[in-house]
Parts: C-alpha cells; structure tokens; sequence
C-alpha cells in the first residue's frame, strides 16, 4: 500500500512527539517518580513506534520498540531512572532523528542500524529486570493472568460480551429496546496484514451508520483511529436490521478478517441499574423521546486548530500585499483630482483603509509562531553541555510564547544556539573559579524572550566572568584589527563590538564547543539579514548578556516617504527618531566630519544625495537655503543624522526584493511600490549609523 | 542530424538586428518609468513595476558596449524568465521586428575567444534570407550578473 500521502503528517507528527520525548526525558531525570512524566513519555513512545511501523521504517520502529521496553519497565517501577539510563534514551532520541534526517531527505531510515544503542537498551534491561527476583515473578505471575483471560475470551469470539458498558449508554439500549429497534453488538477482527487499522476501523465504522447507530465502541473512536487496538474492537449498534445484515454490511469492507455479531441482552444488573437512575431520566425521555444519538457519544474531541502548508500563507500575505498596493493606488488616484471633494468617497476609502490594516494584522498573527518551538530543544543542548564542559549549570527561559514570524523562526534557532554554546563555553567560569569567587558554583543562563513595542527582544545572559574589554583591546592590537591610537579613543562599547567582527575569537583554546572563529560576526549577519540586530553588555565578574531585536513583521511595515534629489525614498518608520530642521550655519566639523550639537547629542550628518550619487534638486535648494531637512535615526546607543530634500508623508509599504540580478549597495533592503505604480527604493538606514 | 527550428524574435539596436530564443521571453512591454538604483552596474538602468512584481532592467545597448540613444515611441522592454520560477530580467531594445524560425543548420557558431565577454553573449549567426542576425546568449548574460 501506497503511504507517501502520509509522509508529511508522519515527519511533523514524529517531530512534535520526540520533541515531547525530549522535554518530558529531562523532567524525568530530575523527578524520576513523576508519573504523569513517564505516562507522557510511553504514550509518545508508543505512538513513534506504532507510526514509523504503519510508515514501513523498520530499523526507527526496533529501536522505539527497545526504548519503550524501558519506559515501561521505568512505568512499573522495575527500574531506577539513572543519569546513564537517561544518556543512553537520549542517544537514542538522537539516532531516531537521524532516521528522521534521513528520511526528510530521501524518504527512507538510512541503513543506520544503531546497533550499540539497541544493546545498551536491552543491557539495562535485563540489568534492570534480573536486579530484582521478586519483580520478575510478579512479571510472570501477570502475565500469567493475563493468558487466563485471553483463555477465557478465545473460545468466545463475541467480545462485545465482556464489555463494560456505562450507564448512559445502558439507558440509551433499553430505550432502543423499548422502541422496538435492535441493539446488535459486533466484534469486528481485521487482517493481521492490514497496513492502516485505524483508516480501516474508520471505514467498518461508516458502515456501520448507514445502517443505524453506533452507541459505544472499545476501544473508543479515538483509539482505532490512532491504531491503538491490536487485531480486533466491538461496537454497539442500535439499529432496525438484523445482526446478519451488519455482520455481512462490516464484513464486505476490505481487510476485514471476520465479524461477530448478535442481538445484546442487557443482563439483569445492568437492567436493575437502569431501572434505579430511570426514574430522574423519565422528564427528559418525556420531552425528548428520541434515542440519543450515537454520534454524540462517538464524536470525539475536535482540535481547533489547522495544519496549513506555510506556502498558502505566503500566497496570502502576497494577496493582502496587493491589496494594499491597490489601497495606497486609489488614495493617490483620488489625491490627484477632484474626487477628493467627495466626502463619502473619502469616507468608503478610510473605511477600505481599516479594512485592509486589520486583514494585514490578521493574517500576521496566522504567521506568528511561539518561540517556543525553537528554544524548546535548548534545555536539552545545554545538559548536554554540561556533560561535555564538565561544567554545572541551569538553563532560565522565559516568554517561551512570545510569537514572531514564522520565517523569523526557521532561522533564529542557529544564532541563538551559538550564544549560548558561547555562555556556556566562554561567559561561565567552571565550577571552581565560581567558587573561589563566592559564587553558587552552579552556573546560570538566562533566555528572555518578550515584546518591545514593533519589535520582540530576545536576551541571552549569563552570570559568568563578563568580556574582559582591556583582554579585547590588546587582542585587536595584536590582531592588527585597530590602532594602539584607535584603541585609545574608542569606548567600553566600540571594543565589544569588535566581537562582532570576523575572525575574532576571544577564547585562547579553541575548543569543540566554540571558539573556531566564526562565531560572533555569523550571527550578526543572519540577524542583521532578518532586519534586526544585536548588541552585547557586560560587566566585569558580572556577566555578559546578548541583546537581539527583531522586527515581528517583515514584508509590510510603515515607511516615512521623503524626496531626495528628485528621487522618492521610503524610511523604514521604526528607526527614526524625530526629523528636525537644521540652521546649515549650525554644522560643524569634526574629524573632517560634519557634526550637529542635538540637544546636548553630538550627531554626525549624512547626506544621502551624495551617499546615493543623486541629482541636485536646484530649485528648492535656492528657498530654503539656509536650512536643511533632517531625518534623526538611532540604531542602539547610536544616532545620525540624515539629510534629505522633502518629506512626502507617511505610507503603510510592502517590502519586496529586488532580485539577485542586479547589484545594488547595502543600504537598499528592498523596493516597494507605490500607489501610482511607481518603484521606490527602501533605504535601510541603520547601515548609515 | 537536422536540429529542430526554433523561433527568435528579431529585435535591432539601430540598424543591426539580433535574435532572442523565444522561450525565453515572457513578454513585451512599452517603456516604462524606471527607478534607478544607486550604485548599480551601469548597464542597469534600474528596476520597474511588472505587475506587482519588481523586474531589474538593463539597456541592451550598454551591455554590448554601445552608445546608449534617446529612447523613442518604438523602444521596448523585454520581460526574459529564465526558470519558470525564476526572476525575470528586462531588457531594453531600439525596436522589436518580427518573429522567424531557424533552423540548427542555418546558424553558423562564432570561433570566439573566451576573454572577450561580449562574445560570449552571442550563441551565433542566424541566416534569414539575406540578413545577418546574431542569436544573443540570454543566460549567459543574466548568468553574469547572478550573484550567490
């Protein structure tokens, strides 16, 4: 049978339920008798095993098989949770994403046996087992119970008889017989060489209903859909035809092995327990006298929520861009004649204009993700950090539901990772130097996540020994990055910097970890290539805590339009400051720079039209010509002032690429266009500062 | 071995006419209003709005060396799309002639040397009836201003 329709719910699904190993794994080694823990643990074991089995990947269902042998001995109290018990289910947690690497790849395992693996499992638990004489014969002893009943329902193959039934449902077979209708139960068995039990269950079940209700089944709906049932499962049908005609109806579905079927009798206690709750139940049948519906019982609990291909997101954040490009043309179409006059006009295009801004909001928050799903795997890096470095310490998060854009999210993980490998490694002071110093000699890290007005901040801080600036200074020096004399005149804050530089490793060892040189500047990159950026403080024996903004959106943002030369710019609005008119008599010059004193800030001034190789706009340049138009922006500590001819307005704009054809510098993030159809060029202006 | 026709639109700069791969070419547009980017390579006159979509654009002229002239009512824009899913490119041209087929044989490659790139953007010499027409490279000029 053909599977691969499946595969993509079979990688997501196996994703979500070994990441839930995982976190549920380090709760366990912290509080080994947490029971609901180890339930999580073998629930999603069980189902590993049962998907990557229906999904025909045999070396990923052995080893899930050996694993949950383990959970389950851990479940029965037959073995001690071990810190080499959890190392060994973490490798194989880890081999089992290999597996699924690989088949993300290829859509097959890999030929990975992971033999050692498998070993070790079955080494503990024999270990494990044997330890203990009494346990093993409370095994037997279970098993051996087990085998009576399995004896004793064997030589009946009328399973439904041996269910327990609730009482509702008992209520709701007498109520059926008093009807007149049948109450049929069945036991259904499937092919041992079925492939899909639940999709096949599923199928047997839609039979069913055409012919009548179906008030119970065991297991319940949920489970034979999961495929949580071995080879057979009964149900109740309150119905008008005989049991031979379901029998025959549920037996024609393929793969279906036999069915069993016959009238239910309601034995004398069940009737007796009826009979005792009735009397509150007759107002209700009085008023309603129907039979329940069986559907309601079956019905199982919907999620509300959807699974939607990111693809369809994108097609409709393109959408709503061109909506809101056709928004901004009909505003610059009624500008422009006399429509404008027309009030109700006015009135539909502000309307249009709500309309728009919150359909843009929306379909934002649809692509809004937790950070959760990136930062949830850390914990786990940093134990086994802890091991490598030989170093205590604990990981702090916090905001873990801060939500950012999806793209944002596929690539934040790697900085991130490498800022705290870099705390873990260098910014914590192994236990003994912490120690010395009075410090808890347990290490602690610290991942803040939270919102900050259009941007979401996340902090990666430790209490460690802090950067060593004069250590980063003279290493400069060495390098030949910078100056004695440069070294001189920059600050705390330039020096620190210099770590983002490339090629610049502080630590004197290298090491697994990190510390190859390529660290610091790679992140800064990808941050700064997903519009946001990064700052460092530290203080001396104190710490060091990494700063990243990011914007929560990235293709629509609100853009101040100016006029340079005779060129029209957009200002990405989150970077200004204030836009000021200056007195050109008021610039001075600093280090052959020009410089304006700002309200006690000394602000150097850029002038883009020199920067961007534009033409002079002569005509306005002779009015004003003793003032200048300047746009203050401030990136971190720092500010700048750009120069620029006309302020045209502000403008909700859609960022779009301008393609790898043509070369353009950096100072272009995009283009977008405008309400006459017209390109304007973004101008990131944090590359200036 | 006979090698299929294809067809070429036959595009001039001035009076010499050259020939495009017609799978290649999305279509054809009047001049547009063309933003420049600072900065870029001085064969790109800058981008334009291609329904929505922001296509780079690039004076044929100067890419081949040539003058650059006044553009007039018979200037076109060539939208080419080299991958289906790809960026488009255009691509500035005096005229836009006609459409002919070629066939393998009728195009006679160039012996050219490798260190001029202007050669390189040529595939060949088409003969079309009486007229000369040099079959332009499309991807390998696109190609050499992709950047990774």
């Amino acid at each position: 049978m053909d599977v691969s329709q499946y595969l993509e719910i079979f990688i997501d699904e196996t994703k979500e339920h070994l990441q839930s190993l995982n976190e549920h794994l380090l709760i366990l080694e912290k509080e080994p008798d947490n029971e609901n823990t180890i339930n999580e643990i073998f629930r999603a074991a069980h189902s590993l095993k049962g998907m990557a089995g229906t999904m025909g990947y045999k070396r990923m269902q052995r080893l899930t098989h050996d694993m949950e042998n383990v959970f389950s001995e851990v479940r029965g109290g037959n073995m001690k949770v071990s810190s080499e018990l959890v190392d060994i289910l973490f490798r194989g947690l880890d081999a089992l994403e290999n597996y699924l690497a690989n088949i993300l790849e290829s859509t097959e395992e890999g030929t990975e046996d992971n033999e050692d693996i498998i070993n070790a499992l079955n080494n503990i638990l024999k270990g494990g087992v044997g330890g203990s004489q009494e346990t093993e014969t409370k095994v037997a002893t279970n098993t051996a119970t087990a085998n009576i009943v399995a004896q004793a329902t064997k030589d009946d193959k009328h399973k439904y008889k041996n269910i327990k039934l609730e009482e509702h449902e008992i209520n709701a077979i007498k109520k059926a017989n008093d009807m007149g209708l049948n109450v049929v139960g069945l036991t259904v068995y499937i092919q041992e060489s079925c492939v899909l039990k639940g999709a096949r269950a599923f199928m047997v079940n839609r039979t069913l209903e055409e012919h009548g209700e179906i008030i119970k089944l065991d297991p319940s709906a949920q489970d034979l859909e999961d495929e949580n049932y071995d080879l057979d499962y009964s149900a109740f049908v309150i119905t008008k035809d005989t049991p031979e005609i379901l029998a025959k109806a549920a037996a024609n579905v393929s793969e279906v092995k036999e069915v069993v079927a016959d009238i239910y009798q309601l034995s004398e206690v069940d009737k007796a327990i009826v009979t005792a709750s009735n009397e509150a139940m007759k107002k209700q049948k009085a008023k309603s006298g129907k039979v329940p519906t069986a559907k309601k019982s079956v019905k199982q609990v919907v999620n509300r929520s959807v699974r939607v291909d990111i693809e369809k997101l994108d097609v409709l954040m393109n959408l709503v861009s061109e909506l809101i490009i056709a928004k901004n043309g009909l505003i610059s179409v009624s500008s422009e004649s006399d429509i404008m006059l027309d009030s109700a006009y006015h009135e539909q295009i502000e309307y249009l204009e709500r309309i728009t801004t919150n359909l843009h909001e929306s379909v934002m928050k649809t692509r809004m993700v937790p950070i959760e799903s990136v930062v949830n795997r850390f914990p786990r890096m940093i134990r086994d950090l802890t091991k490598k470095l030989n170093k205590n310490m604990e990981l702090y998060m916090t905001g873990e539901d801060t939500e950012l854009d999806r793209t944002v999210i596929d690539e934040i993980g790697d900085p991130l990772m490498h800022l705290l490998r870099n705390a873990a490694d260098h910014g914590l002071e192994s236990n003994e130097e912490r120690e010395k110093v009075g410090k808890n000699p347990v290490g602690s890290i610290f991942l803040d996540a939270y919102q900050e007005g259009n941007n979401v901040v996340i902090e990666v801080r430790d209490d460690g020994a802090g950067i060593n600036v004069d250590k980063i200074r003279n290493k400069a020096i060495d390098k030949g990055s910078i100056t004695e004399e440069q070294a001189e005149r920059m600050s705390d804050k330039d020096i620190i910097d210099l770590l983002f530089q490339p090629s610049f490793s502080t630590a004197e060892e290298v090491s697994d970890v990190s510390g190859r040189g390529v660290g610091l500047d790679v992140v800064k990159t990808k941050i700064e290539a997903l519009g946001g950026e990064i700052e460092a403080k530290t203080k001396l024996g104190e710490g060091t805590n990494f700063i990243i903004r990011l914007p929560l959106t990235l293709a629509i943002i609100q853009a101040l339009m100016v006029n340079i030369g005779t060129e029209k710019y957009a200002l990405p609005l989150g970077s200004i400051q204030t836009v000021e008119n200056i007195l050109i008599s008021s610039i001075k010059k600093a280090q052959g720079k020009e410089v304006i004193n700002l309200r006690g800030n000394i602000i150097p001034i850029i002038h883009l039209n020199q920067i961007l190789d534009c033409e002079k706009l002569e005509v306005a340049e002779e009015e004003d010509a003793n003032e200048l138009l300047v746009v203050i922006v401030k990136k971190g500590e720092r500010y700048a002032g750009i120069v620029v001819d006309k302020l045209i307005g502000q403008q909700e704009i859609v960022i779009k690429s301008i393609g790898k054809y043509i070369k353009c510098p950096k100072i272009i993030s995009g283009a977008t266009i405008l309400g006459n159809g017209e390109v304007a060029l973004i101008l990131d202006v944090n590359t200036l500062v | 071995m006979v090698e299929e026709a294809k067809q070429y639109i036959i595009v001039k700069l001035g009076e010499d006419p050259y020939g495009i791969e017609i799978k290649y070419i999305e279509s054809i547009i009047v001049m547009q209003k063309i933003t420049r980017v600072p900065k870029a390579q001085s064969y790109f006159k800058g981008v334009i709005n291609l329904r929505g979509e922001i296509v780079p654009v690039l004076s044929l002229r100067k890419k081949l060396g040539f003058d650059e002239v006044e553009d007039t009512h018979a200037t076109r824009i060539i939208i080419v799309r080299l991958e289906e899913q790809g960026a488009a490119i255009g691509i500035i041209v005096d005229e836009v002639k006609e459409v002919i087929s070629l066939a393998g044989s009728d195009i006679s490659k160039l012996n050219y040397d490798d260190k001029n790139d202007k050669a390189t953007y040529s595939l060949g010499i088409g003969k079309f009836g009486d007229h000369l027409i040099n079959i332009l490279n499309i991807s390998a000029m696109a190609e050499q201003d992709k950047q990774n």
